[in-house]
């Protein structure tokens, strides 16, 4: 964090000073650095669930291993496998061993005859049975981990990638810097699109193979087509890119696609692609861009309508067939900016 | 109206029939105004090399365009107009939907994978900011004739459909 301020410091002092510097002039010296923070699909950032089930305490500690045993064969956790048997309450407690879940319905009190009535489990050394509520889903991110293991011992198989995005690991400079470069696209058309009354939102489509930016537009639904945000019209200019396409951006030149070279094999609509927003996508786009098979999302700022973050949380749904990552705060400043800044020359 | 209807749906199943001897998604639709035809649509998907061109997006541009020749506000036109398609619109159409404004929506069968209201999500009557209007549905017109369809594509496409594609791509490189 340290570094990179310093690093911002200087570089933000000499723009400063060189008013001239046509580098500088998207990012105003005003705007702090931007981070690109990973939106996390529905189950992700939910808080952990949790249920009931029967613990008890294991009052002869030389018993421990055997209760496990056979707890295991004749109670297997087959509907919670993401929960340790044993938790250590620590000092001079005993430990507690998980007995089986406990249902939707829990009686309150259940006796060890009751919940353990065929046998299989010799009982000696355990004490009374009590009510645990228990994580109902394995975590899949360390913070839900770590609340999670408040409840029970948890096993968790950490998502590397998920970890890094959190921590603002996930690119480097150069990647940073990259990504910068494509907003810069979607932010310039934006402004281009406003300059002829349309709303000011931009997009940009990115191969990231390449790094070749396929198509570059912005909203026009004041103009062209009630429906074409500037999702709609990337997706259609990439289209347009493979022969295809439903529209044409004659009367909107900042609305441009790159054309495909003799020979090469294009793939399926948007896949593997990435797509640059200066602003959160509404819902039609949002789910526009799962027909699209879109990689990854990178959008500026939030919006009131918006369906990857804000409201619904589409674009990871375990019930939809396709599934893309989401990153906001790219360029935040000048993303934020757009519409409230006096016509762009 | 029930008799109207199911001549609708009838010229609607007709579309997705059209649709599937194509090799696309086997929906159809039709945009009814005053008991005039404005806007039929059919999936164009693969045409278009557009996943977003689905049957109510064709339809929709069929009716701005009958807008623009008559000279009539595509906003009281839309805000008259009745959806008929084969099955139910999924999130995308269900917003696009909303944002036309159009107030009634008769389908067909339930879409199990993307339905945008009820099956998967509920646009059609959620209370969602700057997004236009919610709309009523009325469900069930000849589902099974409609579900039969959808059964029978996905059987025939979905083996060899874009995943064969892409991966035909990856080995010219
Ligand atoms: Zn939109
Ligand atoms: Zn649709």
């Amino acid at each position: 964090m340290g570094a990179r301020d310093r690093d911002w410091g200087p570089g933000a002092g000499r723009a400063a000073m060189e008013p001239d510097c046509k580098r500088r002039k998207m990012e105003e010296p005003a705007d702090p650095p931007w981070e690109a923070l990973l939106v996390l699909p529905e189950l992700e950032s939910q808080e952990i669930e949790l249920t009931p089930a029967y613990a008890a305490p294991v009052l002869l500690r030389t018993e421990t291993s055997r209760l496990v045993r056979e707890l295991s064969a004749a109670r297997p956790l087959t509907e919670l496998p993401h929960l340790k048997r044993v938790r250590a309450q620590g000092g001079t407690q005993p430990l507690e061993v998980l007995l089986c879940p406990a249902g939707p319905l829990p009686g309150a009190s259940r006796t060890l005859a009751e919940l353990l009535p065929d046998g299989r489990v010799d009982v000696r050394g355990l004490g009374e049975p009590f009510l645990v509520q228990v994580p109902a889903r394995a975590p899949l991110t360390r913070p839900q981990f770590e609340e999670a293991a408040r409840h029970w011992p948890t096993a968790f198989h950490e998502n590397k990638r998920t970890s890094q995005a959190l921590a603002g690991r996930l690119f480097t400079p150069q990647d940073k810097a990259a990504m910068g470069a494509h907003m810069e696209h979607a932010v310039r058309a934006a402004r281009r699109g406003a300059e002829l009354g349309m709303v000011p939102a931009g997009a940009a489509v990115v191969d990231p193979a390449t790094g070749q930016v396929l198509a570059v537009g912005h909203d026009c639904r004041n103009g062209l087509h009630p429906l074409l945000h500037a999702a709609m019209v990337c997706i259609d200019l990439v289209a347009c890119g493979q022969g295809g396409g439903a529209y044409s951006y004659l009367d909107y030149p900042a609305c441009s696609f790159l054309p495909p070279l003799p020979g090469d094999g294009l793939p399926y609509i948007c896949t593997g692609y990435d797509l640059y927003l200066t602003r959160e996508p509404c819902v039609m786009c949002a789910m526009a861009l799962v027909h699209s098979r879109i990689q990854r999302v990178f959008y500026g700022v939030s919006s009131p309508h918006g369906t990857l973050g804000t409201g619904y949380r589409l674009h990871g749904r375990q019930d939809l067939n396709h599934r893309y990552e989401v990153f906001r705060g790219i360029l935040e400043g000048p993303c934020r900016r757009l519409g409230q800044e006096p016509a762009a020359r | 109206m029930e008799v109207a209807a199911e001549r609708w749906m009838d010229r609607a199943l007709r579309m997705a029939k059209e649709a599937l001897e194509n090799g696309e998604v086997p929906v159809g639709c039709l945009m009814v105004y005053n008991n005039e035809i404005l806007g039929k649509g059919r999936n164009e998907v693969n045409e278009t090399k557009n996943a977003t061109r689905h049957a109510e997006m064709v339809a929709i541009d069929q009716v701005l365009d009958w807008c623009h020749q008559h000279d009539k506000d595509p906003a009281e036109v839309f805000a008259h107009t009745v959806l008929y398609v084969t099955v139910e619109p999924c999130i995308m159409c269900a917003a696009a939907l909303r944002l036309m404004k159009i107030p009634l929506v008769v389908y067909g069968c339930q879409n199990e994978r993307f339905g945008g209201c009820g099956s998967v999500l509920n646009i059609s009557s959620a209370n969602l900011t700057d997004t236009g209007e919610p709309f009523q549905c009325i469900a069930g017109y000849r589902a099974e004739e409609a579900v039969d369809m959808l059964k029978t594509f996905y059987r025939q496409e979905n083996p060899n459909a874009p995943k064969s594609k892409v991966r035909k791509k990856e080995c010219h490189k």
